[in-house]
């Protein structure tokens, strides 16, 4: 697995970061905001992957982003901003806006998320659960590293059956379905029986006999309480910008202007800091290899 | 121990009631306050598990269990929101009660999402698939759940909720000022695919949850586990 850059890091701080840009998305409420948002983890997800992973996604994105801008509009009709009328009824300048605010918000709720899935990763992800819950963390290891195992039986089982004739991927539907549960059956029977000598070997080998410690991956370093910190204090700034309602647009009784202003500007550079540490991070490291290959 | 149970079912079915007649009262900040609501009433059943004695034997096998209902989505990949997982986490709790039945959902949930990937999606799966599990392990000994019928009637009561709650995660994160219009249309797009989910538990149901009780039931008296 990748050290570097934003894998440096420990998942705490990177939990706490994708807690602290997940708030911002919901409370700051203002196209300019969210504009700036999508467009940072968007450059983001070039960064890590050359938005590889983005493009399996995408079209679950797009579609759902169009879902929203399209049907708000129809269905919102409060507001003062009397723009055209579709089928004779009004549409509404402000109801056009909150679908854009809430496809953003949307689409950049998901961005997290994609990225989300490749920077805490499975291990990481478990290692955080172990602090909540070792029982819970436990269980999903076990589960987690049957997954696999099950895989390859299923498999084991189908190109067998195939040898039979029976398939999942020939003849109607309903014989597909039910060769499909006849397999499942049959990873049922054998895996129940073989999970009691995992069960055993476990016992056998110490489990339950006393409490169990477990084994720390990852530390906490000094850059780790630096990112901290600074990622606190650029949310608590948010949620204050939130309070203020300067990081909100309003619609309703009268529409605000979409463009910044006075203390606006103050907020929106501590959001802008607030996504580019990522960036930051991954840029320099991008930086430094363009540098060291000129040089070679 | 078995008095706490009570208490605790009794107690999250109430809040989850009141989830339900929530939007009809108070329609602002429902998204913060639902959260809130569904946490109380999810999180005592995690708190309870993870504090719970278990052999290893009972371990591996709710863990087995879970992954078998995650790794049943890979045969039915080609059938579109055809998959058996539902059908798992109903078949094991019938055999292993409610605290089982609910542990095996989220685990499902969890597990599944680790490998297809984490969502805002996760937590409500967890949650449905978990109250599923723990609804099945309930009604175990009623004269409901014994027969067929009734077993069939709960899946596909249940794969349409299971759909409806999924659309929550979208209607309640997105959509601040609720119109029951935008509601209905959301949910009348996904009619298709929850009435696939539904039949494909009754499906499941009928045909095998004889056969899936049986073996497990089978395995769980051989071993005396979860006694």
């Amino acid at each position: 697995m990748s050290t570097r850059g934003v894998w440096s890091f420990h998942p705490a701080v990177m939990l706490a970061y994708y807690v602290v840009v997940i708030i911002g998305f919901m409370l700051s409420q203002h196209p300019v905001f969210l504009a700036v948002g999508v467009g940072f983890l968007l450059v983001f997800h070039f960064l890590i992957d050359k938005g590889k992973q983005l493009k399996t996604w995408s079209t679950m994105i797009l579609t759902l982003a169009v879902f929203i801008l399209v049907l708000t509009p129809v269905f919102n009709r409060r507001g003062n901003h009397i723009l055209f009328y579709l089928f004779g009824n009004q549409v509404m300048l402000e109801a056009i806006i909150q679908g854009i605010m809430l496809a953003l918000t949307l689409v950049g709720i998901l961005l997290v998320f994609i990225s989300l899935n490749q920077i805490i990763s499975q291990d990481r992800f478990l290692y955080l659960f172990a602090r909540i819950s070792p029982q819970w963390a436990l269980l999903s290891m076990l589960a987690v590293r049957f997954v696999p195992l099950l895989k390859k039986r299923l498999k084991e089982i189908e190109e067998i059956q195939k040898v039979r004739g029976f398939s999942v991927t020939k003849g109607s539907i309903k014989e597909r379905g039910k060769n499909g549960m006849l397999f499942l059956q049959a990873l049922l029977t054998g895996s129940l029986e073989q999970s009691i000598q995992s069960a055993d070997s476990m016992s056998a080998r110490g489990y339950g006999q006393q409490k169990r410690t477990h084994y720390q991956a990852f530390t906490m370093k000094n850059k780790d309480w630096y990112a901290l910190t600074f990622i606190l204090v650029t949310g608590s700034c948010m949620v204050f910008g939130w309070w203020l309602e300067d990081s909100v647009l309003s619609l309703l009784p009268v529409l605000e202007t979409s463009q910044l202003e006075q203390r606006e500007w103050v907020f929106i550079a501590n959001w802008t800091l607030l996504l580019a540490f990522p960036l930051w991070l991954e840029g320099k490291e991008v930086a430094k290899w363009k540098f060291y290959l000129q040089k070679i | 121990m078995a008095r706490s149970k009570k208490i605790l079912i009794i107690l999250s079915v109430a809040v989850l009631l009141l989830l339900c007649c929530f939007p009809l009262i108070i329609s602002e900040h429902y998204m913060i306050v639902s959260l809130l609501i569904m946490g109380i009433s999810f999180l005592p059943f995690m708190y309870r598990f993870s504090k719970q004695k278990l052999t290893s034997r009972e371990l591996v096998m709710l863990a087995i269990l879970g992954a078998i209902a995650a790794v049943s989505r890979v045969p039915f990949a080609s059938l579109p929101s055809v998959q058996p997982t539902t059908f798992v986490i109903i078949a094991a709790a019938i055999v292993l009660g409610p605290q089982s039945g609910f542990v095996i959902g989220v685990l499902a949930a969890i597990v599944s999402n680790l490998f297809l990937g984490q969502g805002p999606w996760t937590p409500w799966q967890m949650y449905a698939w978990g109250m599923i599990g723990l609804t099945a392990g309930l009604l175990r000994n009623t004269l409901f759940m014994k027969h067929m019928l009734g077993r069939c009637v709960y899946g596909f009561g249940v794969g349409f909720l299971f759909g409806w709650f999924m659309n929550l995660w979208f209607v309640v994160s997105m959509i601040n000022q609720i119109s029951w219009t935008e509601i209905l249309l959301y949910y009348s797009a996904s009619f298709y695919f929850d009435l696939a989910h539904a039949l494909s538990n009754v499906i499941f149901l009928f045909l095998f949850s004889n056969a899936w009780i049986k073996i497990i039931k089978r395995f769980k008296t051989k071993y005396g586990l979860f006694e």
